[in-house]
């Protein structure tokens, strides 16, 4: 594979682009990945470098072995499956994520930490590229830290998405697969932002992205309300995630439920969604007391509506 | 003379009668009688079974579904009774299996019983037009239950003609049977009077005194308590006599008959 | 995009489709009525390939006038739901397959039971409480199922059929614009506003 490979150094002057030989036989790894600074050595120090492979196009490379849609047997097939959500209120932001990896129809891990704790107040999500999101965001978490220490104070849920969406909009057409909320709290009270892979930032009270999301805006748009209660919102995160734990195939197996408040985020729970089907979130705040499951939910209750003198068995016509 | 408008069933006659059928409807009263009585809560059937005698081998419990010779279940809910040319008869029961198992496929349930006795009167009708063809020697008694008319009785003819009964006979001494039947027979009738009152017809209609499970068929369908369902039951030989002996119409050393209250 | 929604109650079936007739970008029309009366008892909404989704649904209707004609009384939902299925079916192996998706709801008078059946055009029947076709069952299926109630009273089941309906208005990016809405009940077919 190395021969493949070719390193290339991005900085402001130069560009994003700049080829050179391949590298070695026996080198495999780049300094960027197993240098010092938690494997970002080379960054901080001011010369960024990422291999890409040594094609003249590597955009289309990268899409020519990993687009599952045209060709279900690529080479690489690339985490798609997720459903993430978080929103704002009242009480602060709360983060829900199932815990799902899949490569194409195979589930690759059950036990996936999808929220990124970029630092006490700050918190990332992942869907997408599962590789693509703990890199940047770790790498993000540690230009957050840069900026406390430059700036005396702690960055903006705004700017810190803002550079996420900064970087990745350098890499845009090249293959980065990413849809994340950055969400924190911070001198401007709760927030939420939205930042994909195309270069998107959006800011609003209310995001859910992953190929279950459609289930969990389903549960999530019909039980939102700004003045949710601490308890009440927790419970309405756990029940999106497990609606598209439930309803899509690519996500589930458990949900990893967080909630910001002023002081940082606290882990509130992870949370078997076989479990949440079954017997419910159990003794937790905001718990219905039972099963989510559809068939628990309306056990008992029919919609057969027999006059109430029917007769046992109607004589012969 | 006679014979030209006998040989071929698709010819009149010049009175307007198709001979043959009226001859597969001779040959089908001097059959063993089968009888059917409709209850509020299920049907009764009972049959009179003619191929009896000593080396005749009865150890079997009879065929699939049924005990042999006149009473067949033609499908999960309902069962018929047979009287005239055994051949013929088997041939329209797998028939009628057969277009159940077409229903069931097309519309996920049980044939309606009507609809079941209408695709063998198409049938048996085809056999009294289309040319060289012997008209089916057989009548049929349909005894069956569906959720749009509850329990129900049918008799279809040679001719194709169907009808529903509360009660009916057809075979050897039907005439009497049905007079019978018309005293004793009441609306609102339960199964467990239908038997007693089947199991008293058949006594009196029969050539033999005695009445046990080596000349008699019997069987019954009513609802499953439970599950609501159509249960068709037929009475294998050692049920058969125990029923005569509860109903006090069994076999005495004497060889007398027993009459019933 | 066409999207379809029902949901059973206690003792009805309320059928919902957009009344959107779309070529390529283009809303041809407006309100089109994609819901078929195709018995006394019995609603069924038609989406998909255009051409296909009217013929389909006259065939079906006929076939099932037919069979009511013959036998005096009309199929049950879950004898025609099944004998619609088995239609497309043997369909799909024919030269010219109909890509036609179904929602078919029935109230059962012997039973009086309401009745609702998902059907695809693969054939695929499912005995369902609630169901949607369409982009919108995405948003529409974990709503339901987190806020459907088979005893709901009929007031209630339009109300969470509001619901789906303004999840996808609020969701979808080309959410259709009217939906006509009927419900069937003991007392037969009758088309309902929302």
């Amino acid at each position: 594979m190395n021969t493949f490979v070719e390193r290339f150094t991005t900085n402001a002057s130069n560009g994003l682009f700049c080829g050179n030989g391949a590298v070695e036989e026996d080198e495999e790894f780049s300094d960027a990945m197993w240098g010092s600074e938690a494997g970002f050595g080379s960054l901080a120090r001011g010369v960024p470098s990422f291999t890409v492979p040594s094609v003249s196009d590597p955009a289309a490379f990268l899409r020519l072995h990993t687009d599952d849609h045209a060709d279900p047997n690529c080479k690489i097939k690339i985490q798609h499956g997720t459903t993430t959500l978080a929103f704002r209120f009242q009480g602060g932001v709360i983060v829900a994520v199932d815990s799902r990896a899949t490569a194409g129809s195979y589930v690759a891990s059950g036990t996936v930490k999808k929220v990124i704790e970029i630092n006490p107040y700050l918190l990332g999500t992942m869907a997408g590229g599962a590789a693509d999101c703990q890199y940047w965001e770790t790498y993000l978490g540690m230009h957050c830290r840069l900026h406390e220490l430059r700036n005396r104070e702690r960055i903006s849920v705004s700017a810190a998405s803002k550079y996420l969406s900064n970087l990745v909009y350098g890499y845009k057409g090249m293959g980065l697969s990413m849809g994340t909320m950055i969400c924190g709290w911070d001198k401007t009270g709760p927030a939420v932002f939205y930042v994909d892979s195309d270069g998107t930032r959006l800011k609003g009270d209310l995001f859910s992205v992953g190929s279950g999301s459609t289930f969990a805006y389903g549960v999530l748009d019909q039980g939102y309300r700004w003045d949710l209660s601490d308890e009440e919102a927790q419970e309405l995160g756990r029940r999106s995630i497990y609606a598209a734990g439930h309803r899509d195939a690519f996500s589930g197996n458990t949900c990893n439920l967080y909630h910001v408040k002023e002081n940082g985020w606290n882990f509130i729970g992870n949370y078997d969604i076989s479990k949440l089907h079954y017997d419910g979130p159990g003794d937790v705040a905001g718990s219905p007391g039972h099963g989510y499951g559809y068939d628990l939910r309306v056990e008992g209750r029919s919609s057969v509506n027999a006059p109430e003198a029917a007769p046992a068995v109607a004589a012969q016509a | 003379m006679a014979r030209r408008y006998d040989s071929r069933t698709t010819i009149f006659s010049p009175e307007g009668r198709l001979y043959q059928i009226e001859y597969a409807m001779e040959a089908i009263s001097h059959a063993g009688t089968v009888l059917g009585v409709l209850a509020k809560d299920g049907v009764v059937l009972a049959a009179e079974k003619k191929v009896t005698g000593k080396l005749l081998d009865l150890s079997g419990e009879g065929g699939y579904g049924g005990s042999g010779e006149k009473i067949f279940l033609l499908n999960s809910n309902v069962i018929g009774g047979v009287a005239g040319l055994t051949s013929d008869a088997n041939s329209l029961v797998n028939y009628a299996r057969t277009a159940a198992q077409q229903h069931l496929l097309s519309y996920n349930e049980d044939i309606p019983v009507e609809l079941l006795a209408q695709r063998l009167c198409d049938m048996k009708q085809g056999y009294t037009q289309y040319g060289g063809l012997r008209p089916f020697g057989v009548s049929l008694l349909y005894a069956g239950y569906d959720p749009h008319y509850q329990f129900q009785l049918y008799h279809s003819d040679p001719s194709g003609n169907y009808s529903g009964w509360k009660a009916t006979c057809i075979g050897a001494n039907n005439g009497t049977a049905q007079s019978l039947l018309k005293q004793e027979y009441k609306d609102d009738i339960l199964v467990k009077d239908a038997i007693a009152l089947v199991l008293k017809v058949m006594s009196k209609t029969m050539d033999s005194t005695t009445l046990g499970s080596e000349k008699l068929e019997f069987a019954v369908l009513t609802l499953d308590e439970s599950t609501k369902q159509p249960k068709a039951k037929i009475y294998k030989p050692s049920e058969i006599d125990a029923l005569l002996r509860a109903e006090g119409l069994a076999k005495t050393d004497g060889d007398t008959e027993m009459k019933s209250a | 995009m066409e999207t379809s929604f029902a949901l059973t109650g206690k003792g009805y079936v309320i059928v919902a489709a957009d009344t959107t007739a779309a070529r390529s970008i283009v809303k041809m029309k407006v309100d089109e009525d994609k819901i078929k009366e195709i018995s006394p008892h019995l609603l069924m909404a038609y989406s998909g390939e255009p051409g296909d989704t009217v013929q389909f649904a006259e065939f079906v209707e006929r076939n099932i006038r037919l069979y009511q004609i013959r036998n005096l009384y009309p199929l049950r939902p879950s004898a025609a739901a099944s004998w619609i299925r088995r239609s497309l079916a043997d369909s799909l192996r024919s030269r010219s397959p109909y890509s036609v998706n179904l929602l078919v709801g029935g109230y059962d008078t012997a039973t009086h039971e309401p009745k609702l059946y998902w059907i695809d055009y693969l054939g695929t029947q499912v005995d369902v409480p609630f169901g949607a076709h369409g982009y919108g069952s995405y948003f529409a299926l974990s709503l339901l199922d987190r806020y459907h109630d088979p005893e709901a009273s009929l007031e209630e089941g339009l109300a969470t059929l509001k619901r789906c309906v303004d999840e996808v208005a609020k969701r979808l990016v080309v959410s259709p614009g009217r939906y006509k809405v009927k419900v069937v009940d003991k007392d037969g077919v009758r088309e309902v506003e929302i």
